[in-house]
């Protein structure tokens, strides 16, 4: 579904990426693993088209979307979540929705997928019309999570959802992925938090330094010697 | 003592109907503020440019600024796009451009925009003459004047029309969304350099609007962007950066003092009013009224 081959990316002149390839297969829930600054969120955003790619190619659907700009990307399919949530913070909780599902086809199904969205997460069907800045954190995530469902994307791709999350919290939001993930979206997400996120994924791929050091089942990267010495500290 | 109550009940509702002409412009001010992060100094100069075409359209061609106004509009928003489109996002593209540089690009656009006018029309004073501009209607004993119940009345639709399509139209709604997170807007799909473009469009067209309703009331002269520039510097900063109602009653407060100072100090002082008033917000209170309402 999304193929990544052989890309480098730099912020003017310091290369962050090096030789980045990567493979999504349709249904799939693909994590993306490193340290701070290893580049997972620079892979993401090459991805979305916010980036300028200088060497490589990306594939989504068998098209070309290496140099397509970033706001074309969502219509094709790809939903980028981002790293911090990023709501709109002075828009209500449904005004937030409504932005997310922009294109004809996802705006001709916008009242049923709100509805779906809010069985899914009542608290946001109490707290339409309060503004998104006023919500905790959590319901923060499940909106852009929400937020994201909207435009009926093919590819769900979530930054760090766990971040500033406390732990019960995070559980929740990761089963809300894995279940989104079962209603056929696949799924790429970035994540530090290396154990629950391995134990849920179908394949990760580690980061390291701008280059993908390691990939494979979350099973057999749970057992893997040299992730158990540098991410579970066992 | 009747009498003094006439004169005050004139003064406040005349500076509160002026103050809702300089809110239109205003807001114009504070929707490109919102998207573009920049306070456009080119602004009073657009109010200008589209008070001219107004004048114009009077003096050449005997349409009547009201409806004069509805050409000057779509010109003023035709004018807005370009200058986006092929200035200020030229600096945007460039990463070594500081915003800040932005800024004095505006203020290029408003020199060269105040002296291309000059060149064609040369410094002098020039007014519109219709048939009501003198005209008043009372109310009681106190008379107002008709030009500004009118420009009043055209305000408040204007600005009713602008909260609807604010919060009830996709492209209201991705204007918005452009100005709280640009880089969110994308990820949603959002065209953020073609919003930008429009918004520029939009807040040069409320620029034109408000001008066209003060043509009635204020001389013509090329360098009379600065004084629009100053007031709605001044609304946006009272009514906090970005926000749309705080500019609305940003400008009914700037009128309404500026109409006080007129009356009670000097009619030489109205402008210092709202400069002090300026300094005020500035000092105690520098999220301008938007941050009252916030918790």
């Amino acid at each position: 579904m999304l193929k990544v081959t052989d890309i480098d990316v730099s912020y003017k002149d310091v290369q962050v990426l090096w030789d980045i390839s990567f493979e999504v297969k349709q249904g799939e829930f693909v994590a993306i693993l490193g340290a701070n600054g290893a580049g997972k969120t620079t892979t993401l955003n090459a991805i979305s088209g916010m980036l300028n790619i200088k060497k490589g190619k990306i594939e989504f659907l068998g098209k070309d979307i290496t140099q397509i700009p970033g706001y074309k990307i969502a219509e094709l399919g790809i939903i980028h979540v981002p790293e911090g949530r990023r709501l709109f913070p002075e828009m209500t909780v449904r005004e937030n929705l409504e932005v997310g599902s922009l294109f004809p086809e996802a705006k001709s199904k916008r009242k049923e997928t709100i509805k779906k969205i809010f069985e899914q997460f009542p608290i946001l069907e109490e707290k339409q019309n309060k503004e998104a800045g006023t919500l905790s954190g959590g319901q923060q995530q499940m909106l852009a999570l929400g937020r994201g469902l909207m435009a009926l994307p093919k590819l769900l791709i979530m930054d760090e959802p766990s971040l500033g999350l406390a732990p019960v919290l995070c559980k929740q939001i990761f089963d809300n992925i894995k279940e989104i993930n079962k209603d056929g979206v696949t799924v790429l997400q970035v994540e530090q938090n290396v154990v629950q996120t391995l134990q849920m994924c179908d394949r990760a791929y580690v980061l390291e330094n701008g280059r993908v050091s390691l990939h494979g089942t979350g099973e057999e990267l749970l057992n893997d010697e040299h992730i158990k010495e540098a991410y579970l500290g066992i | 003592m009747e009498d003094l109550w006439i004169k005050f009940g004139q003064t406040v509702i005349s500076g509160l109907l002026l103050g809702g002409m300089y809110s239109l412009i205003a807001m114009g001010m504070t929707l490109i503020m919102g998207v573009m992060k920049i306070i456009n100094l080119a602004h009073g100069a657009l109010v200008m440019v589209g008070m001219y075409v107004t004048y114009v359209c009077s003096k050449n061609f005997g349409i009547d600024p009201y409806i004069g106004m509805f050409i000057a509009m779509p010109v003023l928003f035709l004018l807005g796009c370009l200058i986006q489109k092929y200035m200020i996002n030229r600096l945007v593209e460039q990463d070594s451009i500081l915003p800040e540089n932005q800024v004095l690009l505006t203020v290029g656009i408003m020199l060269v925009l105040t002296e291309g006018i000059r060149l064609f029309f040369k410094s002098d004073y020039r007014s519109v003459a219709t048939s009501y501009s003198s005209d008043t209607v009372f109310l009681g004993a106190m008379s107002i004047s008709v030009p500004l119940v009118i420009g009043f009345i055209i305000t408040i639709i204007f600005t009713l029309l602008l909260h609807l399509f604010l919060t009830k139209t996709d492209l209201g709604m991705s204007i918005r969304a452009t100005a709280q997170d640009r880089d969110a807007a994308v990820y949603m799909g959002i065209n953020a350099s073609k919003i930008t473009m429009i918004t520029f469009g939009l807040g040069a067209a409320l620029a034109a609007a408000g001008g066209s309703l003060l043509l009635p009331l204020f001389y013509l002269f090329p360098d009379i962007g600065h004084l629009f520039t100053a007031k709605s510097f001044i609304i946006t900063i009272l009514g906090g950066l970005g926000s749309v109602w705080g500019a609305a009653i940003g400008g009914l407060i700037l009128g309404l003092s500026e109409s006080l100072g007129a009356t009670y100090i000097s009619m030489g002082y109205k402008d210092v009013v709202g400069l002090v008033i300026f300094l005020l917000v500035l000092l105690f209170l520098p999220g301008g009224l938007r941050s009252l309402v916030k918790r």
